[in-house]
């Protein structure tokens, strides 16, 4: 009998609402290297499994490292005795679930060349001659090549008669030139984020190529100007730069956990509450944003979500409206939702999954439009590379972004380079400015690894996407 | 627990090969239990343990990590960090593993904490949630308790065992459009009091009436100690010797000359028993009573062992924060200014430039203004852009240091001209 189905008997037995069991074998390999020294070459493995139970309307959650069939028993004993303290604090009836049926599936990352079968020495190899070619650059004073590979094995199971064997992986490598002066120092870097895919996506990105176009731009960057004051000019975004903005000031506004106040006490609340649905203008007309956990290569992308709800596409934002959340089992029936949207993910084994962030990203727009066309027709204002310093309120309305690398344009024209922008905007005006975005042949994916929520804090994983953006009016000026 | 993480340290020596070796064992249990809009949402209990291998051949490196404490585990894991090492390339920067030292005694696990039964968490939770509702307000929070063990051997002779408690408790009170919050977080249950913590909590929330619009602008600032911790964390978080020499942080060339301000100090120290205080570190770095800044002298900086070996001085690293206070009462402070604002805490605090130590973030949580000795009404949030270490220069008077973490300990502070420079709508 595998402890799957030891744990589900065990929680039916005890007379659990609904029990489920993730088993989680998490595999992360992590390179390092600064200035040609090797500071993390690590790989790490962590299994064991999380034991949900609900019973009377609340949930009790336990875990354990240990794969014994009395172990696994004992812990589904103490998620169901959680569970039952946990009915004693809850509001009228508690937690109800939205309905799902069972499922038999399993899913894997499509991957070509698994990044866990190339050999150190090639890795290796790459990072130090990157490295090398930055370093090789006066005035550069730090070169720094980071690269993760991740996987997760998954059974999940639970007691509605689902069983789910998932394979998730993704990989990410981030390069970074500091150039340093005697008044100054400042940063480049190249980070389209994690991907679900494999070692092909690196060979394709040629990062020798890469590391001597960072390496230039930072020292453009450290002896460029600053803007001397703040005024309201139009911006243009790039996908590296708008997969945090839209993160930040879509993505986490609409989490329903967040919507219902089960977040006040850490990551705050959303001003996008439920009345707005189907009513509130969140953005221009052309601003159309979906969530979307069947998005190849997304980070979010595993078939089911750890409720065992199946990855869906909807629309959260459509022609500017509020439409929809990214939700779970447990808080769609909160606002009268029939379905879950499939959006509860927990990092660990030994994390409560939580209401996440799905792949979320900004539709292109439906005219062409290239980059070049959108500077050509703006005559003032401040085209932003790449994310920088980033900070929003925690109703998720006011914030204000930096960057990584900063072109003003005047007249139509790419006009000098700029570093230490900042711009301050708010919801609903912010997404209300957008007035052009590029056409699908600009979209790219930006894949965020390191999304920190909840408590204890999970780091989850989703990608955004957009093609070059433009948004009118914006405040727009620099640090100190 | 101690005589299961030796057991594992005595077969990872008995089978590493390599020249050199560091192994790192973290063990913990924990129970977390979190409650929302009245309601429990969350409820986690378990074990764990990571044992960490840094294997070294010459200067070539591997590490690994498992958390899986049986013989066949533990050999995948030597094996992992050992070929990783034997094929990498020599690290031009290794340092050897830490050798044997004299590690301060200290005591962070408390008996109370330990004991603490799960029936007894949730009813602390029963009673916040009893105070919200009496006012007809909601609170959510998180009610947690945690013990962790930590071992380190090396190759060299370095041996170091500690173990840690923790208790949680965190409430915050939304009433109408008001929120505050008050939190707890000790090596020591023993020492909560939550009816104290309640009032506290009313108290906060009471004062937050009558919210009017407030501009952005620079202006006196009364800094809690709950907001506080952030906002100087990212100037320590600047603070490190390496990064500094070489020409990447805003304190560089400033080691030993005054450039904080004279009210201004900040120490790791052995000398608090209320402060968590881990003996050593991550790298094996033995906890030293240090002054990192005092009367606004930057007097040393975080150094890793590398940096330090390289540069002929003594590694360190800040294994807990104590900065000293005065005996300034917050209405005392009012009277020191013609107006000002009060916060109670900081929210999404990040580094706007490196090089200057700039870094921008949002008042969360209930800010008051004041004027001419009184709180005069509640404003909206605001955002802030600022240099902490400048700000230190502008600090006009300290409360009484209080634990705001378990391992920090920082007054409230009085700031002239703090930065605002922009504002939300709530």
């Amino acid at each position: 009998m595998e402890y799957s189905d030891i744990a589900m008997e065990a929680a039916k037995s005890l007379g659990a609402d609904y029990a489920d069991i993730r088993i989680q074998k998490s595999t992360t390999e992590m390179i390092l290297l600064r200035n040609l020294s090797l500071k993390n070459t690590s790989t790490d493995v962590s299994e064991g499994y999380g034991i949900r139970v609900f019973k009377n309307g609340a949930w009790g959650f336990a875990h354990s490292n240990i794969f014994n069939k009395e172990q696994v028993t004992a812990t589904v004993r103490r998620a169901f005795d959680i569970a039952q303290l946990s009915a004693q604090v809850k509001k009228g009836k508690g937690l109800s679930l939205a309905p799902e049926r069972s499922y038999l599936a399993s899913y894997r990352t499509p991957v070509k060349i698994d990044p866990f079968m190339v050999s150190l020495k090639e890795k290796v190899d790459l990072m130090l001659e990157v490295n090398r070619i930055m370093m090789n650059y006066e005035g550069i004073r730090q070169a720094l090549f980071y690269l993760i590979t991740h996987k997760d094995e998954k059974i999940f199971a639970s007691t509605l008669g689902t069983h789910l064997d998932i394979t998730t992986q993704f990989i990410n490598p981030m390069v970074t030139a500091t150039a340093v002066t005697a008044e100054d120092s400042q940063s480049r870097t190249f980070d389209d984020g994690g991907r679900a895919t494999g070692w092909e996506w690196i060979l394709e990105l040629n990062l020798t190529e890469k590391a001597k176009q960072i390496a230039e731009e930072a020292l453009i960057k450290v002896k460029a100007d600053t803007l001397k004051e703040e005024k309201r000019r139009a911006l243009i975004l790039d996908p590296g730069h708008l997969g945090l903005t839209m993160h930040e000031s879509v993505g986490h506004a609409t989490e329903l956990d967040r919507v219902l106040g089960w977040e006040a006490d850490y990551a705050g609340l959303s001003f996008a509450t439920p009345e707005k649905l189907g009513n509130y203008k969140y953005g221009s007309d052309i601003v159309n944003f979906v969530g979307d956990n069947n998005l190849n290569e997304g980070l979010a992308t595993a078939g089911f979500d750890d409720d065992g709800v199946p990855n869906q596409r909807w629309y959260i934002i459509k022609d500017g409206i509020l439409t929809e959340y990214g939700s779970t089992r447990d808080t769609a029936p909160q606002i009268g939702l029939e379905h879950s949207r499939g959006c509860s993910r927990a990092t660990d084994y030994y994390n409560q999954p939580i209401n996440r962030i799905p792949n979320l990203y900004l539709l292109p727009g439906k005219k062409e439009l290239t980059p070049a066309q959108l500077i050509a027709d703006t005559d003032d204002g401040v085209f932003i590379q790449g994310r920088g310093a980033y900070s929003i309120d925690q109703h998720r309305l006011n914030f204000q972004f930096g960057g990584d690398f900063f072109w003003e344009i005047k007249n139509g024209k790419l006009f000098r380079p700029l570093k230490k922008v900042l711009y301050k905007s708010c919801n609903p005006e912010f997404w209300n400015s957008c007035d052009a975005i590029c056409d699908e042949r600009f979209w790219r994916p930006f894949g965020v690894i390191n999304c920190g929520k909840g408590q204890p804090n999970q780091t989850g994983r989703m990608t955004h996407g957009a093609a070059p953006a433009r948004f009118r009016n914006i405040r727009v000026g620099g640090a100190q | 627990m101690k005589a299961q993480l030796e057991a594992i340290a005595d077969f990872v020596k008995k089978h590493v090969k390599a020249d050199d070796y560091t192994l790192r064992i973290q063990a913990w249990n924990s129970h977390e239990t979190r409650f929302a809009q009245n309601a429990i949402t969350q409820h986690i209990a378990g074990e764990n343990i990571n044992i960490d291998l840094e294997a070294a051949f010459g200067q070539k490196t591997g590490r690994s990590s498992v958390n899986q404490a049986d013989e066949n585990s533990l050999s995948e894991m030597i094996k992992r960090a050992e070929e990783m090492a034997s094929v990498n390339e020599p690290d031009p920067e290794y340092v050897e593993s830490a050798s044997q030292q004299e590690i301060p005694k200290v005591q962070n696990a408390s008996q109370s904490t330990l004991e603490l039964k799960p029936e007894q968490m949730v009813e602390l939770i029963k009673k916040s949630i009893a105070n919200a509702e009496k006012q007809n307000a909601i609170v959510s929070g998180m009610t947690e308790k945690h013990y962790m063990e930590m071992l380190t051997t090396t190759k060299n002779g370095f041996n170091g065992y500690y173990d840690i408690t923790n208790f949680g408790h965190s409430m915050t009170l939304k009433k109408d459009e008001t929120e505050t919050k008050v939190s707890y977080s000790s090596k020591d249950y023993g020492a909560f009091n939550l009816e104290q913590d309640i009032e506290k909590l009313n108290s906060q929330s009471a004062a937050l009436h009558d919210l009017q619009p407030f501009q952005p602008c620079r202006i006196p600032l009364i800094i809690r100690p709950g907001a506080l911790i952030e906002f100087y964390m990212y100037m320590l978080w600047m603070m490190n010797r390496r990064q500094t020499d070489e020409g990447l942080t805003p304190f560089t060339g400033q080691l030993g000359k005054k450039c904080m301000g004279e009210k201004f100090s900040m120490l790791s120290t052995l000398t608090m028993p209320d402060l968590v205080t881990e003996p050593f570190s991550n790298e094996a770095v033995v906890a030293k009573e240090t002054y990192w800044v005092r009367n606004g002298v930057l007097e040393n900086l975080p150094t890793p062992r590398y940096w330090a070996k390289l540069k002929n001085l003594e590694p360190s690293d800040p294994f807990n924060i104590y900065i000293p206070g005065e005996n300034v009462s917050e209405e005392k402070m009012m009277q020191m200014v013609p107006e000002g604002l009060i916060v109670n805490r900081f929210w999404y605090i990040r580094p706007v430039d490196m090089k200057t130590g700039e870094v921008t973030g949002m008042t969360r949580d209930g800010v008051l203004y004041f004027k001419e000795g009184k709180v005069r009404h509640a404003v909206n949030n605001l955002r802030f852009n600022e240099i902490p270490a400048d700000t230190t220069k502008r600090i006009l008077a300290l409360g009484v240091s209080e634990l705001a973490d378990s391992a920090v300990k920082l007054p409230t502070v009085l700031v002239d001209g703090f930065n605002f420079v922009d504002s939300t709508t709530f």
